[in-house]
C-alpha cells in the first residue's frame, strides 16, 4: 500500500468526501486547510452542492490553483446561481482562468452570457477567443 | 476550403499519377517503397504518428509497423524516455533515422502528410486527443476505455461522424476469431431467442470497480523536458508529480481512471452490444448488487426491446480473462480470450475450433481492419458510435454502482430520469485551457 497524501486538520480523501455539503463548503472557506483539502472538497460538492456552495466554490475561480477545482464543483450543480457566478467571473479572470470559466460556460449552454461572451471573440488573447468561439458553438441550435 | 483541406495525401499522390506528375517518381521514391520488399507505394501508403505510446501501445504499434502498406513517420510523447524508445524501433524497422520526435502534440498535428494517428496514451486524453487529432484532418486508431465519462463518449461520436474522420477503439476482440465466432451461432439463430448477455467487468482483485480519489506524496517534478507533468496531466485536475504515475500506476485513481467496469467493459460490454444488435443505443435499467473487491458484484441491465445485460466480475467457466456469454431460448455460447469455446450441450457439433494462434490474431486483425478503412472510408468494426455506446453503458454502470441503486436511462438524450445526483456525473470540467 503506497502512502496517500492527507491534510493534517482534515485527513484523507476518503475522509474528507464523506463530508456533509455544509462541512465541505467549511473547508472551503478554512484560511487553514490545505489545496488537497479544498480540492476534495469541490470534488465530492460537484455531486452534492447546491445554491449554498456557489458562493464558496465562486470565490476559488480566480485561484490559479483551485481554479480547475472551483470548476468541477460548480459545473453539475443545477442551479442558475452558477450561471451568475460564472458569468460575473467573466470580468475577473485573466489568461488560462478565463478559458476555464469561459468553457464551464459553454458546457453549461448559458443562454444569458452569449453578449458577453461575444465580446471575447475579438479579445487580444487568442486562446480566450477561442474559447469564446467555442462556447458559442455550443450554444447555437444545429443547422 | 474545407473540402481542400479533406483531400489527403493519398488521394493527391494518386492524382498526380494519373496525371503523370510522377516523372519524379524515381528521384522521390525509395525502390522498397515501389512495390518490391512487399511494401506498398505511397499512393497505396498509409501514414501513421503516435501520440504516447507506452507497454499496450508499443504492442498495437508494432502490428501497425508489421503491415506493408502502413510507414510511421513520427511519435509524439510528453516522456523523453518513450519518444526515444518508440523512434528506435520504428528507424530499426526502416533501416533509417526518420522518425521525427515531438513533446508537444499541436506540433506533430500540424504536419499535412501524416494520415492516421494511434493514440494509446492514459485514458485521460483519449477522447480530447482523439477529438483533436479529427479535427486535424486525420484518422484515429485510439486504445480503450475511449472515454472518461458519458459526455466526452458523445462528443467523440458527434465530432467523428461531423468531421468524417475513420475511428477504430482500440476493443481489438471485435476482430477475434473465438469472439467473432460466438457472434455468429447467436445472429444465426443458433442460440434461439437471445435472453441475457453477459459480460466480465474487471476482477474485483485486479480492477476494482471503485476508484480512489487520493493522492500520492509530492515527489520534486523532473525538468519539462524528461516529463512534461503539466501536459501529462493535461485535461485531468491537478496533483501533485509522483513518478508512480508518470511509470503507468494511474489505474484506480477517479482523476485518471474509469475503473474496473469500464476497463473490462470497454471490451466485454462493447461486444454483447454488437452481438445483440443494440451498437446504437444503451440499456435503460442499471441496478447494481454486491460491492466488489474481495466479494462479487453485478450491475443488471435491461434494453428497451427487453434483453438483459449482465455486467459482473465472477462466475464464468475459467475460459481467460475477458469473459463473454450469450444466452438465448435454446442454447448458449461463452468464450474468452483462451480462445476456447465452451457451448450448451444441442450446439456441441458445431465446429467450434480455434486455433490459439488465431485466437491471438486479434490485434492485428483489428489494426489491418483500421487500415482498410482508411483507404476504403468504409466504418471499422470499433467505430466512434459503437465504441460511444458501449461506453456510455459502462459509464451508467459504473454511476450506478457508486450511487448504490438502480438507475433508469434515456439512451435518446444520454440522460438518467429522475436522478439529478446521477445525471450530474456524467460530465466532469477540464482543466483549463482544455475542452471537448
Amino acid at each position: 500500500m503506497m502512502p496517500q497524501h492527507v491534510d493534517e486538520k482534515y485527513g484523507s480523501a476518503a475522509q474528507i468526501m464523506t463530508l456533509p455539503p455544509a462541512k465541505l463548503i467549511a473547508i472551503l472557506k478554512d484560511p487553514s486547510a490545505s489545496v488537497y483539502a479544498k480540492a476534495k472538497a469541490c470534488q465530492r460538492l460537484a455531486v452534492t452542492g447546491d445554491r449554498t456552495a456557489v458562493p464558496a466554490l465562486a470565490a476559488l475561480l480566480s485561484d490559479r490553483q483551485l481554479s480547475h477545482y472551483a470548476r468541477f464543483g460548480l459545473e453539475p450543480i443545477p442551479d442558475p446561481a452558477v450561471d451568475e457566478a460564472l458569468r460575473a467571473a467573466l470580468g475577473k479572470a485573466k489568461g488560462e482562468l478565463l478559458v476555464g470559466v469561459i468553457n464551464s460556460i459553454g458546457h453549461r449552454k448559458d443562454a444569458k452570457a452569449l453578449h458577453a461572451l461575444a465580446r471575447f471573440l475579438h479579445d487580444a488573447d487568442s486562446e480566450v477567443a477561442k474559447a469564446a468561439d467555442a462556447a458559442l458553438a455550443r450554444m447555437r441550435p444545429p443547422l | 476550403m474545407m473540402k481542400k483541406e479533406l483531400v489527403s495525401r493519398r488521394r493527391l499522390l494518386k492524382t498526380a499519377v494519373r496525371a503523370g506528375g510522377l516523372a519524379l517518381a524515381p528521384q522521390i521514391i525509395p525502390a522498397s517503397a515501389l512495390g518490391r520488399a512487399a511494401a506498398a507505394p505511397p499512393s497505396d501508403r498509409v501514414t501513421l504518428a503516435g501520440l504516447g505510446i507506452g507497454g499496450r501501445g508499443t504492442r498495437v504499434l508494432q502490428s501497425f509497423l508489421s503491415e506493408p502498406d502502413v510507414r510511421f513517420l513520427a511519435i509524439c510523447d510528453v516522456r523523453n524516455e518513450r519518444r526515444e524508445a518508440i523512434k528506435s524501433m520504428a528507424d530499426q524497422k526502416y533501416g533509417n533515422r526518420d522518425c521525427a520526435m515531438y513533446s508537444d502534440q499541436f506540433e506533430l498535428l500540424a504536419r499535412k502528410d501524416i494520415d492516421a494517428v494511434l493514440i494509446a496514451t492514459g485514458d485521460r486524453w483519449h477522447a480530447p486527443l482523439s477529438i483533436l487529432t479529427a479535427k486535424s484532418g486525420k484518422d484515429v486508431y485510439c486504445e480503450k476505455p475511449c472515454s472518461m465519462t458519458i459526455a466526452e463518449s458523445r462528443a467523440l461520436a458527434d465530432a467523428f461522424q461531423r468531421l468524417a474522420r475513420i475511428y477504430q477503439a482500440g476493443t481489438q476482440r471485435r476482430n477475434g476469431p473465438n469472439f467473432a465466432r460466438a457472434r455468429e451461432l447467436a445472429r444465426t439463430g443458433k442460440l434461439g431467442k437471445l435472453q441475457t448477455l453477459h459480460a466480465e467487468a474487471g476482477p474485483g482483485d485486479r480492477w476494482p470497480p471503485a476508484t480512489s480519489h487520493e493522492w500520492l506524496p509530492a515527489e520534486p517534478e523532473p525538468p519539462k523536458q524528461v516529463v512534461d507533468w503539466d501536459r501529462w496531466l493535461g485535461p485531468s485536475p491537478w496533483r501533485p508529480y509522483n513518478s508512480q504515475y508518470v511509470q503507468g500506476r494511474w489505474r484506480g485513481y477517479f482523476d485518471f481512471h474509469g475503473g474496473g467496469i469500464l476497463e473490462w467493459g470497454s471490451h466485454t460490454v462493447d461486444l454483447c452490444q454488437w452481438v445483440g444488435d443494440v451498437d446504437e443505443t444503451a440499456p435503460v435499467e442499471f441496478e447494481p448488487q454486491g460491492m466488489g473487491g474481495d466479494t462479487p458484484y453485478s450491475i443488471y441491465c435491461r434494453y428497451a426491446n427487453g434483453l438483459r445485460l449482465v455486467m459482473r466480475d465472477k462466475g464464468f467457466l475459467g475460459l481467460g480473462s475477458c469473459h463473454i456469454r450469450f444466452e438465448g431460448d435454446a442454447g448458449w455460447v461463452e468464450t474468452a480470450d483462451s480462445g476456447k469455446i465452451e457451448v450448451s450441450e444441442n450446439l456441441r457439433a458445431e465446429p467450434l475450433d480455434i486455433a490459439p494462434d488465431d485466437a491471438r490474431q486479434a490485434t492485428s486483425n483489428h489494426v489491418r481492419d483500421f487500415v482498410d478503412c482508411v483507404k476504403s472510408r468504409k466504418q471499422p468494426r470499433s467505430n466512434a458510435l459503437a465504441a460511444c455506446q458501449a461506453h456510455i453503458a459502462c459509464h451508467a454502470a459504473y454511476i450506478a454502482f457508486q450511487l448504490g441503486r438502480k438507475l433508469t436511462f434515456d439512451p435518446a438524450t444520454d440522460a438518467f430520469v429522475g436522478d439529478s445526483e446521477a445525471n450530474r456525473m456524467r460530465s466532469r470540467a477540464m482543466r483549463e485551457p482544455w475542452r471537448l
